[in-house]
C-alpha cells in the first residue's frame, strides 16, 4: 500500500532521513520505534508531504505522492494524526471534527454518519461537541485528534506519538480504539517512543538510529528482543512519561 | 457640553469609526492568514474611494462606481498578494512586512499619477438632506456607513462561524500546518483573506468619500488609525476590530469637542502608544503567540 525507496529528507542543509527503505502492506500496523531525534517524525512528515524528500521516492497505491503537496496527498486519505495532536484549540469540538472531514467534502459517507462512527468509538466527545477543544483532557484530547483524522475516512493513517503525555489508562483507552480501526481495516503506521505499548499493537516493527532503519522485524520478535528491551524499554523513559502524566 | 452637542460627537465618531473598523478588520483578515501586518492597509481603503470617484466620473451609476472599485479593489489585492507576498512566503514574516511598506508606496503613487494632487469626492448615495435626531443633525450618508458597516461584519460573522470554508480560515489562523493536514489549501486561505481584504477596504473607502474627501495621500493616516484601532480590540479578533474601531472614532470625535480638533489625529496614536505599554494584546487579547 505504501512503499518508500530510499528516502531521504531534512531541513535546511541538514539531512535526518538518510535512505529509508520500508513497505506497509494492506491492513497492517506497523510501528516504528526509536530514541528522540532517531528521525520518525521526519519520516511520517515526509510521507504526508509536510516534509519535501530530497532524494528516494514514495509510493502510495502505485503512485507516486512525492512531488504531490500535503492537500493533495491528505485527498488520498492518506492521514497524518501529528505530534502533539495540533488541534485547533480555541475552536469547537465539534468544529475540529467538521474540519476533519473537510477533504472529503461532498463526497464519501454523509458528515453525520462519520460523527455517529467517531462518537461510537469515543462516546465522550459527543459530551464535549461544543466545549473548545483547548479546554479538553489530554485524553480527550487525543480521542478528538483521532477522530478528526477518521473524519476524513483514511485508508492509511499515519499516527505521531499518540500515548505523549498520557496517562497510562487514558493510553490504554485510545489504543483499545485503534485496535479496534485496525480490525475494520484501517491500515497504520505508528511511531512512538513507548515502544512496549506500540509493539503490542503492531504486526510488525522498525527500530530507528539516527536516520536509519537498524532492525526490522515481527511486532513479537521485537518485544522479545533482549537489546530492544534493554534500550527502548527503559527506566529513563518511564520517568520521563510520568513527569508529562496528565489525564 | 450640551447633551445636543455630545449626541452630534457621538454620530461624527460612530461615522468615522465605521470607517476605521473596517480597516483594521482589513488588518486582521490578513494577519490571522499570514501574521503579516499590511502596511497597504489604508491606501486599499484610498483606493477604493479614488477608482469609484473616477467611475462615476466616467458616468457609471454610483452603485455602478460602488460595486467596479470593489471589483477592481480585489484584484489589486490578490494581484498583490500574487506579485510581492507569495513569491517572498519563504523569506520569512519582515520580508513580507517590507514587502507591504513598499506597496503602500506604489498605490500612492498610482494614485497620484492617475487621479492627480486633488482631494476627490463622490455624491452622497441618497441625497444630503440632514435629518435631526434629538437635537443633532445626521446626514444620510451616515446612516449608509454605519448600515452597511454593521452588514458587513455580521456577513462576515456568519461566513467564519456556520460556513465549513469560513472555519478552513479559522483554522489556519490558528495552525496552518494542521490545517494543511486537514486537506485545507492554505494558498487559497491567503488569496481568499486579500480578496476580502480588497472588497472590505473598498466598500469602506467608496462609503467614507461622500463624507471626508479622498485624495492619493489619505491611505496613511486611515491605515494608521486602522492599525491603532485592530492594536486596540486585540489584533488578529474580528470583533476586537471592529470594537477598537468604533471606541476609536467615539474617542476621537469627543476629543475634539473636548480638547481641540487639532488634536483630531493625534489621538489614534496616543491610543496606539497607550495600547503597546499598558495592553499589547489589546481589550479582546488574542493571543499573539508563534504559529509552527
Amino acid at each position: 500500500m505504501l512503499e518508500l525507496r530510499g528516502v531521504r529528507a531534512g531541513y535546511g542543509r541538514i539531512e535526518v532521513l538518510h535512505g529509508i527503505d520500508l513497505t506497509v502492506g494492506e491492513g497492517e500496523i506497523l510501528t516504528i520505534v526509536g530514541a528522540n531525534g532517531a528521525g520518525k517524525s521526519t519520516l511520517l512528515k515526509a510521507v504526508s508531504g509536510v516534509v519535501r524528500i530530497s532524494g528516494g521516492s514514495i509510493t502510495y497505491d502505485g503512485e507516486r505522492i512525492d512531488p504531490l503537496g500535503v492537500e493533495n496527498i491528505v485527498s488520498r486519505r492518506l492521514i497524518q494524526i501529528p505530534e502533539g495532536r495540533r488541534l485547533f484549540g480555541p475552536m469547537s469540538v465539534e468544529e475540529n471534527l467538521q474540519l476533519g472531514g473537510y477533504s472529503r467534502r461532498g463526497s464519501g459517507s454523509p458528515v453525520a454518519e462519520r460523527l455517529e462512527r467517531v462518537f461510537a468509538l469515543f462516546p465522550r466527545l459527543k459530551e464535549r461537541l461544543s466545549q473548545q477543544a483547548g479546554t479538553l483532557s489530554g485524553g480527550e484530547q487525543q480521542m478528538l485528534a483521532v477522530g478528526r483524522a477518521l473524519m476524513a475516512e483514511p485508508r492509511l493513517l499515519l499516527l505521531d506519538e499518540p500515548s505523549m503525555g498520557l496517562a497510562p489508562i487514558v493510553v490504554q483507552d485510545i489504543f483499545t480504539g485503534l485496535r479496534r480501526l485496525n480490525q475494520e481495516g484501517l491500515t497504520m503506521v505508528l511511531v512512538e517512543q513507548d515502544a512496549r505499548i506500540a509493539l503490542s499493537l503492531a504486526h510488525r516493527g522498525l527500530v530507528m538510529e539516527r536516520g536509519r532503519i537498524v532492525l526490522e522485524d515481527s511486532a513479537q520478535a521485537l518485544l522479545d528482543n533482549p537489546e530492544v528491551r534493554a534500550i527502548y524499554f527503559g527506566r529513563r523513559n518511564a520517568g520521563y512519561r510520568r513527569g508529562m502524566e496528565k489525564t | 457640553m450640551t447633551f445636543e452637542q455630545f449626541l452630534q460627537y457621538i454620530f461624527s465618531g460612530v461615522t468615522s469609526g465605521s470607517v476605521y473598523a473596517l480597516t483594521a478588520m482589513g488588518f486582521t483578515l490578513v494577519f490571522n492568514a499570514t501574521q503579516i501586518i499590511n502596511f497597504s492597509q489604508g491606501q486599499l481603503v484610498m483606493l477604493g474611494g479614488m477608482i469609484a470617484v473616477g467611475l462615476y466620473g466616467a458616468g457609471a451609476p454610483l452603485w455602478g462606481a460602488f460595486l467596479g472599485s470593489v471589483a477592481i479593489v480585489v484584484l489589486v489585492a490578490v494581484g498583490f498578494e500574487r506579485i510581492a507576498i507569495r513569491p517572498l512566503l519563504r523569506k520569512g514574516i519582515l520580508a513580507q512586512v517590507i514587502a507591504t511598506v513598499g506597496a503602500s508606496f506604489v498605490f500612492e503613487t498610482a494614485a497620484m499619477l492617475i487621479w492627480g494632487r486633488d482631494a476627490v469626492t463622490l455624491p452622497a448615495f441618497s441625497g444630503e438632506e440632514p435629518l435631526s435626531v434629538g437635537g443633532a443633525t445626521v446626514v444620510p450618508q451616515t446612516l449608509w456607513v454605519v448600515g452597511l458597516t454593521i452588514v458587513i461584519v455580521v456577513a462576515l460573522q456568519l461566513f467564519y462561524r456556520k460556513s465549513l470554508f469560513g472555519k478552513a480560515v479559522r483554522a489556519c489562523a490558528v495552525d496552518a500546518t494542521s490545517a494543511r493536514l486537514q486537506g485545507i489549501s492554505y494558498s487559497r486561505v491567503v488569496i481568499f483573506s486579500f480578496a476580502l481584504t480588497g472588497a472590505i477596504s473598498a466598500a469602506a473607502g467608496v462609503m467614507i468619500t461622500p463624507i471626508s474627501f479622498m485624495g492619493f495621500h489619505s491611505g496613511s493616516l486611515l491605515g494608521m488609525k486602522g492599525f491603532a484601532a485592530a492594536m486596540l480590540g486585540g489584533l488578529g479578533n474580528p470583533v476586537g476590530a471592529v470594537l477598537g474601531g468604533f471606541i476609536l472614532g467615539i474617542v476621537e470625535a469627543l476629543g475634539v469637542g473636548v480638547v481641540s480638533a487639532g488634536y483630531k489625529d493625534a489621538i489614534a496614536f496616543v491610543i496606539l502608544l497607550l495600547v503597546l505599554f499598558v495592553r499589547p494584546v489589546g481589550l479582546l487579547g488574542a493571543k499573539m503567540g508563534n504559529r509552527g
